[in-house]
């Protein structure tokens, strides 16, 4: 074996033909990859033939949905719901007032919501009154360290 | 879930998107809440002297004549309204008024008022009647809307009721 073969044996050192070939089948390649339309290409695929080969079920069973929703901070996500605007709209809050609500609990509520309502215009005017910013209702009591704690 | 975006509402009551629970209570809540206490203790006042009239007419004969300016009268309606208040922020940090309202009495930091405290807030509340109620401008003008029978008990009044849960039963009804 002369110094080229054992070079070639060892791969370090290609050949100049097959370096040729080797580029010249990229360069094929790179134009018919160029020259493909890839939408025709997926309009040819039947997804739904692909779909129905993958066991979802199994996929499934491979993901840790514990860790996955680990890192999802979902108090962020409930902070994005406008959930006076779900309940206005639809019929969750129409099972709510049904399972929570009387007539005299909601006669309670107005009445209590217009006192609150009233304490806010005396405030808000007692603030004006003073140049100081009504901000709403100050509070609550600072809590003891040792229950704050628990 | 069906949609009833097109609905109209009914007159909407002030908004409150948030809950009230343990904020500082307002003026206008405490003394409806305290008016109505008034009338309750009084009604159920005049309501024993006419059982106390009738019992004595059924088994004298007799009739009691109450007059409101007899001194044993002024008495007796001065310690139940001082059992009926002492009692009630003892027993649950709040009277008949207080819980219409969703008021409640607590300490200066948020716990239960125990039964000393409602008795000294109890024996301290008409000293915030005197000087043309001068006593109650601390719940007008202090951060912590306390009134001097607040200060003197280490006391203070806190809402507590759901307001959240209220404007969401409210919206739920439209």
């Amino acid at each position: 074996m002369d110094w080229s073969e054992r070079r070639l044996a060892e791969g370090r050192l290609v050949p100049r033909s097959e370096a040729l070939a080797q580029a010249a089948i990229e360069r094929a390649v790179e134009l018919v990859v160029s020259s493909l339309d890839v939408n025709e290409l997926l309009d040819m695929v039947d997804l739904n033939a692909v779909l129905d080969q993958v066991d979802i079920d199994r996929v499934l069973d491979r993901i840790d949905l514990d860790r996955l929703l680990g890192r999802v901070d979902l108090n962020a996500i409930v902070k994005r719901i406008d959930v006076d605007a779900l309940v206005e709209q639809t019929d969750i809050g129409a099972v709510l007032a049904r399972s929570t609500s009387g007539v005299a609990s909601d006669v309670l509520d107005v009445v209590r919501s217009q006192t609150v309502g009233l304490d806010d215009f005396i405030a808000r005017w007692i603030g004006r009154l003073r140049r100081r910013p009504y901000t709403g209702p100050p509070g609550p009591p600072d809590r003891p360290r040792a229950e704050a704690a628990s | 879930m069906t949609a009833r975006a097109g609905d109209a509402l009914p007159s909407a009551p002030p908004v409150i998107r948030e809950s009230l629970q343990g904020k500082y209570a307002g003026f206008a809540s405490r003394f409806t809440a305290f008016a109505v206490d008034l009338g309750v203790g009084l009604g159920v006042f005049l309501l024993a002297l006419a059982a106390i009239s009738f019992a004595a007419r059924v088994l004298t004969g007799s009739d009691i004549a109450w007059n409101k300016g007899d001194t044993w009268v002024i008495i007796a309606y001065a310690a139940w309204a001082f059992l009926y208040f002492a009692y009630s922020w003892a027993a649950s940090g709040r009277t008949a008024g207080m819980a219409l309202f969703g008021v409640r009495v607590v300490t200066g930091d948020g716990t239960d008022a125990s039964g000393r405290r409602a008795v000294v807030r109890t024996l301290a509340l008409p000293l915030s009647f005197l000087f043309l109620g001068l006593g109650f401008t601390g719940i007008l003008l202090g951060d912590r809307r306390r009134a001097l029978h607040d200060v003197i008990a280490g006391t203070a009044c806190i809402y507590s009721w759901d307001a959240r849960a209220a404007r969401l039963r409210f919206l739920s009804r439209g």
